[in-house]
């Protein structure tokens, strides 16, 4: 059957004269919505300080007069996708040490100028949310320049400023407590720069499970309109959503088929916690493993992997599982102990109460592709083990949102099967307003037996997390969150897990990540059993025979199998820790011997990023004032020399090398897509085309539109006709003329 | 006048004759010019009389289909089925709507672009025939007319004008699932223009309960 034309991608510059007027009005807020495209379009946003001042620069495209299709000018304008390769090519070693269940891990960016101009790289690239970055250094040809803290806006000073003067100069800045940015000013042509820093990270730990994730790419964030409301936050969206994206396509021939492509990473990984290991699996890489049991050696099969998905290294006790880690750091400054206590995991016999859960479901359109039908298989999965006693709901969201129902219904056969038609009937696209879908989720009717803080009530939040509004989020469950338990379900290669675990913790539920299709039902069966069993209640810690301050300073919810991570600070290091609680009506106490700890080097720095997420949650929750806590947080920074919000790590090569006149080009370094995400969904057709216009449509705000390409519609028939009467017309006109002459 | 045409035809080809023994390569010429204008005639009356007959022949088929709600083939070698019966009252207006949104299809009937929603369904179903044949109609259609839609499935659904515009083919963009059921009727613009253009006429209509 013949197909009507491929659609091309379209521009949203394109309109009839005649409905100008009214598409304008329109487009004031129409322009709002091509979310990502803001977002990725953060130039534009800086440019202009308010959103108003957006949509009339997408007015003024709107009345440019143009002819024939055009690609999607919107995004194509700001940084978006790059369709060129970058004149700094960057390549990543992560060198990692495992000692008990502390990451050491050191990450080296080398950057190589392949141009004839000099150069300045900036690169954004993701960490651990609970790493503590503590050292920075660069090293030109022979020499290494050891970077040092310094409050941001100093650092920042100082980096310029050697920039300018022609010297060699390294900046670390955290954008978020998983996102962080280096720059690096003066590359000569050719030359090729390293700068290694260094983070120490708990490795985390669940039924038995000991797990070290690595970062390895930023998602493309979505920055909704309203939080573009000062000059500061403008800045702030433009720095967690600058780097361009590369078209896969264009890393594909980078690689030139060995499927390294852009931003090559390798990984080492040495793996000695103290025990036998056994178990031991990379869950989204090959790897090659060596050495002794309690102490193995871990490398990438393929040397090096493109930087676009996290890498995941799972492994277990040989014997038994260990239920208590404790280890401790002696420093100058103090003691500082961090113990691990997981409570029994033995869950069966115990009751399952009946309970109301909240899906929420993220289809905005960074979730295209492999993400959207792992979360439709892993909402359908959740589905599956409801009760009939239980009562659920399910919301759905990109930048507009969707209720199933008004209020949690009972889950009868015939409702869990609507929902699960409504979960399969998904599709990725939009942007991603997920705040409006969270407080839908918290407003808590009681439909599911009541207000009372016994009956569960539970949240399943299921995304990728890639937004730049995080705090928005935490506040919102702060003030809201009442007895509800938010669940956070990430989805994808490369998920905002900073969101996913600070959400998770506030609102006293847990972080589960399903990196790939296949995983789904292996994820899921665990947070499953974790729903359907309380949490540890009446959790207390008690210090005895000596004194201890310690984080975090609000007690997690704490289910079984997960362990309570307690990191603390004291003079001189004595006395018992004792944990003590209630499982299933059944009392629980655990005591520790603190002078028993094993020693490891990286407790301070740990320490020290607890603290500062204690004051993150305190500002979250409006306990504390914006001047307050940063001014605390940049006090814990200096104090431990670590890289935060108000502290940052620079390095000056004191030596001038770019020589007076040479000009010094800027570029931010691309990232990869990560693995999995739809490309053309991003950044391909569907950018968010502006509505016809008409009258009485209600709340066009919250209306999407969709752009459909109209075929020819004119068979010209009449034409025909009248160009045929004109031929018969001439040939029988010549006829007369002819027959005229031989007449006369 | 006819009649006196008919009378002198003998005249005519004798005379005829005596001119063509004079001047062969102008009369060849002459003749083929009279030809192909009578074929180019004959093409262009054929398109309005197969988009007519094509209606009939999937007024029935669509009539068959509605009884066992299948997908019925008006002739055996088409590549479309009918899929919804489209009736203006206002204008005495019955039309046939085919699921196909090819080219061929066009000359058949007014189709469903496959880009927008289903009939029946949240979101905008939009159709689209030619101008000069089967939503020539559209531009006398006003705000407030009413369109009645019969599916194949066996849904009724009865919109009303709300209002048109004119569009380039390539900025043409409908609304999604969240504002409800629509109907836009699409067609070229201007009615009477002899080439092809990039504008397009829409008539917006919205569902409205009976």
């Amino acid at each position: 059957m013949p197909q009507s034309p491929a659609p091309r991608p379209l521009g949203l510059s394109h309109s009839g004269p005649g409905i100008l007027a009214i598409r304008r009005t329109l487009a004031i807020r129409r322009a709002l919505v091509p979310a990502i495209v803001l977002a990725l379009g953060a130039p534009l946003a800086v440019a202009v300080h308010s959103t108003a001042a957006v949509a009339d620069e997408t007015a003024v495209d709107d009345a440019a007069p143009d002819d024939g299709p055009a690609a999607g000018t919107l995004m194509l304008r700001g940084q978006g996708a790059a369709k060129s390769l970058p004149a700094v090519r960057l390549g990543t070693d992560m060198d990692v040490t495992v000692t008990g269940q502390v990451a050491s891990v050191r990450v080296t960016q080398a950057f190589r100028n392949t141009s004839d101009k000099w150069m300045e790289a900036s690169y954004l690239y993701p960490l651990p949310q609970d790493g503590a970055v503590d050292s920075l250094k660069m090293v030109v040809g022979q020499r290494v320049i050891v970077g040092h803290i310094e409050p941001r806006a100093k650092a920042r000073e100082t980096y310029e400023a050697a920039k300018a003067s022609g010297r060699k100069a390294g900046l670390v800045e955290q954008q978020r407590p998983n996102m962080f940015s280096t720059m690096v000013a003066n590359v000569a042509p050719g030359e090729t720069v390293l700068i290694a820093i260094e983070y120490q990270a708990p490795v985390s730990q669940a039924n038995g499970t000991f797990s070290l994730r690595l970062p390895l790419v930023v998602g493309p964030r979505y920055t909704p309109p309203h939080t573009l409301g000062s000059a500061a936050a403008v800045e702030d969206a433009h720095a967690v959503t600058a780097p361009p994206v590369l078209d896969p396509a264009l890393g594909a021939r980078l690689g030139g088929g060995r499927g390294d492509g852009l931003n090559p990473t390798s990984i080492s990984v040495h793996l000695a916690p103290g025990f036998e290991v056994a178990n031991l699996i990379s869950r989204y890489h090959r790897i090659n493993v060596a050495g002794a049991t309690d102490n193995r050696t871990v490398t990438l099969a393929d040397a090096t992997v493109p930087a676009n998905r996290d890498f995941v290294l799972d492994w277990r006790s040989a014997s038994a599982d260990p239920a208590l880690g404790l280890f401790a750091q002696h420093t100058d400054k103090g003691d500082y102990v961090m113990a691990a206590i997981t409570p029994p995991a033995n869950l069966d016999g115990l009751p399952r109460p009946p309970r109301e859960m909240v899906f929420v479901i993220d289809n905005s359109g960074s979730m295209g592709g492999d993400s959207m039908e792992e979360a439709k298989a892993s909402l359908i999965h959740a589905l599956g083990t409801l009760r009939p006693q239980d009562h659920f709901n399910v919301i759905r969201f990109d930048d507009t949102m969707t209720r199933l129902f008004e209020h949690s219904v009972s889950a009868t056969s015939d409702q869990v099967a609507l929902a699960t038609r409504f979960a399969e009937s998904l599709q990725a696209q939009g942007g991603t307003e997920m705040l409006p879908a969270l407080k839908a989720a918290l407003d808590d009717a009681g439909t599911g037996g009541g207000t009372s803080p016994e009956v569960l009530r539970q949240i399943v939040f299921l995304t990728d997390g890639e937004i730049s509004n995080e705090r928005e989020m935490m506040a919102a469950i702060g003030d809201d969150g009442g007895r509800s338990h938010v669940f956070m379900v990430g989805i994808g290669s490369a998920p905002n897990d900073f969101l996913m675990e600070r959400m998770s913790t506030i609102g006293g539920g847990v972080y589960t990540h399903v990196g790939a299709p296949g995983e789904v039902a292996a994820k899921m069966m665990p947070l499953l059993d974790v729903l359907s069993h309380p949490a540890v209640r009446d959790l207390s810690v008690r210090v005895e025979g000596g004194s201890l301050d310690l984080t975090p300073s609000r007690l997690p919810d704490v289910y079984a199998g997960r362990p309570l991570v307690l990191v603390g600070r004291s003079d001189k290091l004595s006395g018992t820790l004792t944990v003590s609680g209630n499982i299933g009506g059944k009392p629980w106490v655990q005591r520790v011997d603190l002078s028993a700890a094993l020693p490891s080097p990286a407790i301070e720095k740990l320490w020290a990023h607890r603290r500062i997420t204690d004051v993150e949650a305190d500002r979250a929750l409006g306990k504390l004032e914006d001047d307050r806590a940063d001014a605390e947080i940049e006090r814990i920074g200096m104090e431990h020399a670590i890289v935060t919000r108000q502290t940052s790590l620079v390095a000056v090569d004191e030596t001038p090398a770019r020589p007076a006149g040479a000009r010094l080009t800027r570029e931010e370094l691309p990232i990869n897509l990560p693995a999995g995400w739809d490309f053309e969904a991003l950044f391909g057709q569907d950018a968010v085309q502006a509505a016809p216009g008409q009258e009485g449509t209600g709340d066009l705000a919250a209306m999407q539109a969709q752009a459909l390409e109209l075929p020819q519609t004119a068979t010209g028939f009449l034409g025909l006709i009248g160009k045929g009467l004109a031929l018969l017309l001439a040939g029988m006109t010549g006829f007369a003329l002819l027959l005229r002459r031989r007449a006369a | 006048m006819n009649v006196a045409i008919l009378r002198t035809a003998p005249l005519w080809s004798n005379r005829l004759k005596e001119v063509a023994r004079g001047r062969g390569l102008l009369v060849i010429l002459l003749l083929g010019l009279c030809l192909t204008g009578l074929a180019q005639i004959a093409c262009g009356l054929y398109i309005p009389a197969k988009a007519a007959a094509a209606q009939v022949l999937l007024d029935r088929a669509f009539d068959r289909s509605r009884v066992d709600h299948a997908p019925r083939k008006p002739w055996p070698w088409a590549d479309m089925t009918p899929t919804a019966r489209l009736v203006v009252p206002g204008l005495g207006i019955s039309r046939i709507v085919l699921d196909s949104g090819s080219g061929q299809a066009l000359a058949f009937g007014p189709t469903l672009l496959p880009g927008g929603a289903a009939l029946g369904q949240a979101g905008t179903a939009v159709v689209a025939a030619h101008r000069d044949t089967h939503f020539r109609f559209l531009r006398d259609m006003k705000k407030g007319d009413l369109i009645f839609v019969q599916t194949r499935e066996g849904l009724e659904r009865r919109y009303r004008v709300t209002g048109a515009e004119v569009v380039r083919w390539d900025g043409y963009a409908v609304a999604d699932a969240p504002l409800g059921e629509r109907l836009d009727l699409v067609t070229c613009f201007p009615f009477d223009a002899i080439r092809s253009g990039p504008w397009r006429y829409v008539v917006h209509a919205e569902a409205v309960s009976r």
